[in-house]
């Protein structure tokens, strides 16, 4: 009987096992690296239907977070601007600039736009299923800038911080590292050490002392079980 | 140490009460048992029958296809998908997007409206709860909490009909110009039996205008009590001041309310309203109920009488008799000697408490009960200010009846006929009175109403109705306080118009018909009426119409006093009463659809019936004897169990019920029938509403005409029984001859035997009056802890710690922990919490042939025990008892340590929390919960549409929920569970939570005061919420208080504190160490020591092994 298989074929599922393998654990941890928010969402940078720039509003301009941001601090979801919190203003500044076209439609009565909401790009998303509360924070000494970065500083708004679930947990478990006044809350350019020569503390002379101060005086536990944030 | 093994204790041998749920548990069926051992019944967890698995076998490849070459797609989908944040254009005053704005407004019905805080997210109004401040508040019922889904349901009526075929809105609109230019029109105009100035006012203006207009009032079940001491007269029981409460087969606290029911309940709890005192028998009221079936008010009452619905007429009559009156009702049939006894020591209570003792009248009992009771009223010095009963001039004055309409559109007098009445006269109008004959007459007939009913093509013109939400309108309370209906939304459809929009539409001069918004966003015409309404009674000050908008309600106003004089003789009203007969049968109310105008509702059809626990159908309940006489049943359930043969009928999937064929006057119905217990004998008990329309899916192929009257929810729902009522016999009716079995079997689902739990004295009862063996109301009440498995059981010995290895306690939170608890003193199960719940928390609605199979998803289970005293041998005195379980948040929790992904975990302040993404769907949880309070998402409820047949098994592929706006109604902060996990009670915590971050909030906002927020110290009385200040859904829509959520650090200052102090109170299954946070106040009944059952009363402890 002739011989089907020749000899190198005894070798051949051992070959193809290895690749098998190796192409699988490959995948495994390409996706392991680069499939976790830390790679997929921080730097996410959109174009906007209107190129924004945070950092002309809050430098020269002297904008706080909540002319725009109005109910931060009251409601569980951070509003972002209606068309006519904008039009306050730029009925009378920069009323020709190119950029500002789609917002001056939306108020033009003639205009088909008019009414319609501008869609802004979403930048920070939580899932579905995170309950998560803009007002418990900022409430409790947590700044905006905790989570979302120097935006003050940002000409075109990009997601600085991750995001995921261990990195709530991070903070959640030692929240001292990221507390502060509350008066300096909304302010991003806050600088812990400036603050505590400016307001001598006793027996504080470490921002990490000062966030165990607060930590203790306002009873700040922030809860670390799953119903804190899933429900 | 060796594993612990329950041995459940025989029950004791001298043990006197025999308690059950269903038919297959009273007997010990193999199939009941299989309930009780298993965490879901059998079948739950596969594929139904071999269409379904071979559905699924080929379907399986299908979708493997399928959704690899989604994956194909998808790859592009690492980078998340872009979305948009789209605010307002133009802020809306008081909108803070992702917070909850409430308004107050109210559901205008029948008798007196219900006053509501409805809450809106972004202007999308998602929940229902009571306006606390009202003085008329009296929490809600199913009714009140479902009727939010109707706004959005995809059943609803979106476009105007001409001749039962879709038209232009255009084109009626010509129509309608057309009728009110003219204004010799013969115009008739049918409302319901709510009660709205701003109507009232319109209307006159409209009889001004046509002059040959004419105005009726007509719903389904409105009783004969309507106009019977006065045009527009109403009784009204204020339940303060009623120590001795009579019920003739009226289900007050439930579907035929004669006043606010709060008052009744807080006097069902012996340490009074908020358990401010001690255990007080004589604080407490006294309720007798005559009646035919178990009614809710029926199981709540302290005596109860079973008699047939022609007796009692009789029973009133011997009252009357025995409280000296011998003449007037001097024809009234005889009774026996065992009633005579019951009612002479009934006479006896009623005369020592004059003044503060009631004779309440179901509405739909024939003239006469009505009249008789109002002379023993008169006895009992009960009527007038102060009294137990007032009688009231409403409003709803000079409008003819159904009747009147037909003679008049039979006689030329009516040409054209405006129905606004939210029943549907074309289905529900007696048989004889030729309804449908006489609007065939009419040259204009239009219909205004939320859903394409019968009605709606019958007439020449359908036009939706706006939903209350949706439009202007005020209202009167039970007691006539003024009470404004505010709009939350727009109309969702445009074609949408409200009565007061119609009747102002009317006296426009042109005829315009303006409805939702006026041109250029001008309000609607119905504010500008309801405004000069308001002004006429309280002025025209910006300031009271604002506080009208705040608080919902006038203070001060109500209905003036009326002096009742009957329009009839109790000679003719006792010569129409209907014949009695050997069987009788009722044509009773409906816990789910009520007269048939809920039928699309999903919600209320899911929920089950608190007697008959039937859900998706109505079912003919018939007395275990009677039903073994006619041969309906081959056995009569006997007490003793495991020797009766098991039900034919089989259990949850498999369950069949027997059709049988009723004839009434000539004119015959088929329904399914099952054992109704409690009920009297010779009787059969058959809910109305149900059997609208059929399609071709329905399962004994019944006729597909009236398709088209009912949506996807009511289709194939139920039998309908209005084609044997009359006008002479319209409540009850006596039988032609025998019902007979049709020998055609169909299916029922009821969830009457789901989710059962075993062990002792699950619900406990004790009473106020001595007793041999039980002794004195103290003694009883110490003894509520010791019932059951508790006397005798050792304590348990934990294994773990209650703190972590760094000694830190578990439940570390020192500022809340949260606890619950029922008082089954005062839960009459009327399902409004289960429905409350369904609406906060996104619960979905499974189906009729999922919940046979013991998938339904409510989170709150009502459960309805029966019980019997050994020595009440014919079973006249049973006691219903229902017991609504949940998830009891136990804080050594078995489902926690039996997850094998921690998806289920305790929180810090003892909320045993579900963390949907987390969970895999193992179920192990399920099948280690003792109370069986948790529920599966077998399948993708939310996304697709479970109405469909065989639609679930086609996952991704099937079709998706219908309509345009169901989601709207969903609770934002609540997640939509998916397919495969595990959901429960978790006490609200979205608004536990809430309710802390306002407290943070509130604060901060008091240490930024000081100027200096590093020196602010903040304590757990800080950050601790107000007492009693957060309320959960079902506690907060409960209509009896039944139900006390707080903080247990609280202490004595929370209600639920003082409610867990109490003797009565216990926890459930307290023996196996759980220690839930759920705990249950005993069931104290009080009866009269004199009267001939006192024996067999508060006794009804549950025990089920």
């Amino acid at each position: 009987m002739a011989n089907f298989f020749p000899r190198w074929t005894n070798v051949l599922p051992f070959k193809i096992a290895i690749c098998a393998l190796s192409l699988a654990g490959g995948v495994v941890a390409a996706f392991t690296y680069y499939a976790t928010p830390k790679t997929l969402v921080v730097g996410y940078q959109p174009a906007q239907p209107i190129p924004f720039s945070h950092r002309i509003h809050v430098e020269q301009v002297g904008l706080d977070c909540r002319y725009c941001h109005s109910f931060a601090d009251v409601s569980g979801h951070s509003n972002v601007p209606t068309s006519n919190t904008c039009w306050n203003c730029h009925q009378h500044v920069q009323k020709d600039s190119p950029k500002l076209q789609p917002l001056r439609d939306r108020m033009n009565e003639k205009h088909p736009d008019y009414g319609k909401p501008i869609e802004w790009v979403r930048i920070h998303k939580t899932p579905d299923y995170v309950y998560f509360n803009h007002a418990a924070h900022l409430n409790r000494g947590i700044s905006c800038q905790s989570c979302h970065g120097r935006v003050d500083q940002m000409e075109v708004v990009y997601q600085d911080q991750n995001l995921s679930m261990g990195w709530c947990l991070e903070c959640h478990r030692e929240p001292e590292k990221h507390l502060r006044p509350l008066e300096e809350v909304f302010n991003l350019e806050y600088d812990p050490e400036e603050f505590l020569a400016a307001h001598p503390t006793e027996g504080v002379k470490t921002t990490e002392e000062l966030g165990k101060k607060l930590k203790e005086q306002w009873q700040v536990k922030p809860p670390v079980s799953c119903a804190a944030c899933h429900h | 140490m060796s594993k612990r093994i329950w041995q459940h204790p025989e029950l004791p041998a001298d043990e006197t009460t025999v308690s059950w749920r269903g038919v297959g548990q009273l007997e010990n069926t193999a199939e009941f048992r299989e309930w009780l051992e298993r965490e879901f019944p059998r079948g739950a967890a596969e594929m139904a029958d071999a269409e379904d698995a071979e559905t699924s076998r080929r379907s399986f490849l299908k979708l493997m296809g399928a959704s690899t070459a989604l994956a194909g797609f998808g790859m592009a989908a690492c980078r998340r998908p872009e979305s948009h944040i789209l605010p307002y254009a133009k802020a809306p005053e008081w909108v803070i997007p992702g917070k909850a704005t409430y308004y107050a407004s109210s559901f205008p019905r029948a008798f007196g409206a219900t006053p509501l805080v409805v809450t809106t997210f972004e202007g999308r109004p998602t929940k229902l709860g009571p306006n606390t401040l009202h003085p008329d508040q009296a929490g809600t019922d199913s009714f009140a909490q479902a009727s939010v889904l109707d706004l959005y349901s995809p059943g609803r009526s979106t476009t105007v009909m001409q001749g039962g075929k879709p038209a232009k809105r255009a084109d009626f609109e010509t129509v309608f110009a057309g009728l009110a230019k003219d204004g010799g029109a013969k115009i008739g105009l049918v409302f319901g039996h709510d009660d709205s100035p701003t109507r009232a006012r319109l209307l006159k203006d409209i009889k001004g205008k046509f002059t040959a207009a004419k105005a009726y009032a007509y719903e389904a079940l409105e009783g004969e009590a309507v106009g019977l001491f006065g045009d527009g007269v109403r009784m009204v029981a204020d339940f303060k001041v009623a120590d001795r409460i009579v019920a003739l087969d009226c289900d007050f606290t439930g579907l035929d309310p004669v006043g606010p029911v709060t008052a009744f309940f807080d006097r069902r709890k012996p340490e009074g309203k908020a358990y401010e005192n001690k255990a007080d028998a004589a604080s407490m009221n006294r309720l007798y109920a005559v009646e035919t079936a178990f009614s809710i008010t029926g199981g709540m009452a302290d005596h109860r009488l079973r008699v047939k619905p022609s007796q009692v007429f009789a029973v009133a009559a011997a009252l009357l008799a025995e409280l000296g009156d011998t003449t007037s009702a001097a024809g009234a049939p005889a009774v026996d000697d065992k009633i005579r006894t019951w009612v002479a020591t009934l006479a006896k209570d009623l005369t020592a408490n004059r003044g503060r003792s009631m004779v309440v009248v179901g509405s739909r009992l024939p003239k006469a009960v009505h009249l008789v009771a109002a002379l023993i009223n008169a006895r009992l010095d009960a009527i007038g200010e102060g009294k137990p009963l007032q009688a009231l001039a409403t409003e709803a004055t000079g409008l003819g009846k159904l009747t009147d309409l037909i003679a008049d559109l039979n006689s030329g007098a009516i040409e054209h006929v405006l129905f606004f009445t939210p029943s549907n006269p074309a289905y529900d109008a007696p048989a004889d009175a030729g309804f449908t004959a006489a609007l065939a007459k009419a040259k204009t007939s239009i219909h205004f109403g939320p859903r394409r009913d019968a009605t709606a093509h019958a007439c020449t013109w359908h036009v939706p109705a706006s939903h209350y939400l949706e439009s202007w309108a005020d209202a009167r309370s039970a007691t006539g306080a003024y009470t404004i209906v505010q709009p939350m939304i727009l109309p969702l459809y445009p074609d949408c118009a409200s009565e007061i929009e119609v009747l102002s539409g009317l006296l426009d001069p042109e005829g315009k018909l303006i409805t939702g918004e006026g041109a250029d966003g001008a309000p609607s015409p119905a504010l500008a009426a309801v405004r000069k309404t308001f002004e006429g009674l309280a002025g025209t000050t910006l300031e009271a119409w604002k506080k009208l908008l705040r608080d919902g309600f006038l203070a001060g106003s109500k209905y003036a006093a009326a002096t009742p004089a009957p329009a009839t003789d109790l000679a003719s009203a006792m010569a129409a009463l209907p014949k009695a007969g050997e069987l009788e049968i009722i044509f009773a109310t409906d816990h789910s659809v009520y007269d048939g105008r809920w039928i699309d509702n999903g919600w209320l059809q899911e929920a089950p019936d608190p007697l008959s626990k039937v859900s998706w159908d109505n079912v003919a309940l018939i007395a275990p004897k009677t039903a073994k006489e006619l041969g309906l049943y081959d056995e009569e359930p006997a007490l003793e169990t495991s020797t009766a043969a098991k039900p034919e009928g089989g259990e949850g999937q498999d369950r069949k019920a027997r059709i049988i064929a009723i004839k009434v006057g000539g004119n015959e119905i088929r329904a399914a029938v099952q054992i109704g217990f409690g009920q009297a004998e010779g009787t059969i008990y058959l809910p109305l509403g149900y059997g609208q329309g059929f399609n071709a899916d329905d399962e004994l192929g019944r006729e597909t005409m009236n398709q088209a009257h009912v949506g996807d929810v009511g289709v194939n729902t139920g039998f309908d029984a209005y084609p044997l009522r009359t006008l002479a016999a319209g409540y009850y009716a006596a039988l032609d001859g025998k019902p007979q079995d049709t020998g055609v079997k169909y299916s029922i689902a009821a969830v009457q035997e789901h989710h059962s739990m075993y062990g002792r004295a699950l619900a406990r009862e004790i009473s106020t009056a001595e007793d041999k063996k039980k002794g004195d109301f103290a003694h009883q009440l110490a003894g509520v802890k010791k019932q059951g498995m508790d006397s005798h059981m050792p304590p348990n010995i934990s294994l773990y710690k209650s703190v972590d290895p760094k000694g830190q306690p578990l439940l570390s939170d020192t500022v809340h922990q949260w606890g619950m608890a029922i008082d089954l003193s005062a839960c009459s199960g009327c399902n409004a919490c289960l429905v409350a719940c369904q609406a906060e928390n996104n619960i979905p609605i499974v189906g009729k042939e999922q919940l046979a199979k013991g998938r339904e998803m409510h989170w709150i289970r009502m459960d309805r025990y029966f019980a019997q005293q050994k020595e009440d041998k014919d079973g006249d005195y049973l006691a219903m008892v229902p017991q609504p379980v949940a998830c009891v948040q136990c804080e050594a929790a078995p489902c926690e340590t039996v997850c094998p992904v921690n998806a289920t975990v305790h929180t810090e302040d003892g909320l045993n929390a579900m963390a949907y993404n987390r969970c895999i769907g193992t179920r192990y949880c399920a099948n280690n919960c003792p109370y069986k309070a948790r529920r599966f998402n077998f399948f993708d409820y939310n996304k697709r549409n479970p109405l469909i047949a065989h639609n679930l098994n086609w996952g991704p592929l099937g079709e998706t929920q219908v309509g345009t706006a169901p989601h709207l109604q969903r609770n934002p902060n609540v997640s939509v569970r998916m397919r495969g996990v595990m959901e429960k009670c978790t006490y609200c915590v979205q608004r536990l939570k809430d309710a802390r971050i306002r407290q943070k909030r509130r604060q901060k906002v008091e240490s930024l005061g000081t100027g200096d927020s590093l020196a602010v110290t903040m304590g757990d009385d800080n950050l601790r919420i107000a007492v009693d200040s957060v309320k959960v859904a079902c506690q907060e829509a409960c209509p009896s208080e039944a139900i006390s959520f707080g903080n247990l650090l609280d202490g004595e200052q929370s209600r639920m504190g003082r409610a867990k102090a109490l003797e009565r109170n216990y926890d459930l299954l307290n023996y196996i160490g759980t220690r839930p946070r759920t705990s249950y106040i005993a069931r104290v009944k009080n009866p009269n020591p004199d009267m001939p059952d006192t024996k067999f009363v508060g006794k009804a402890t549950i025990h089920m092994h």
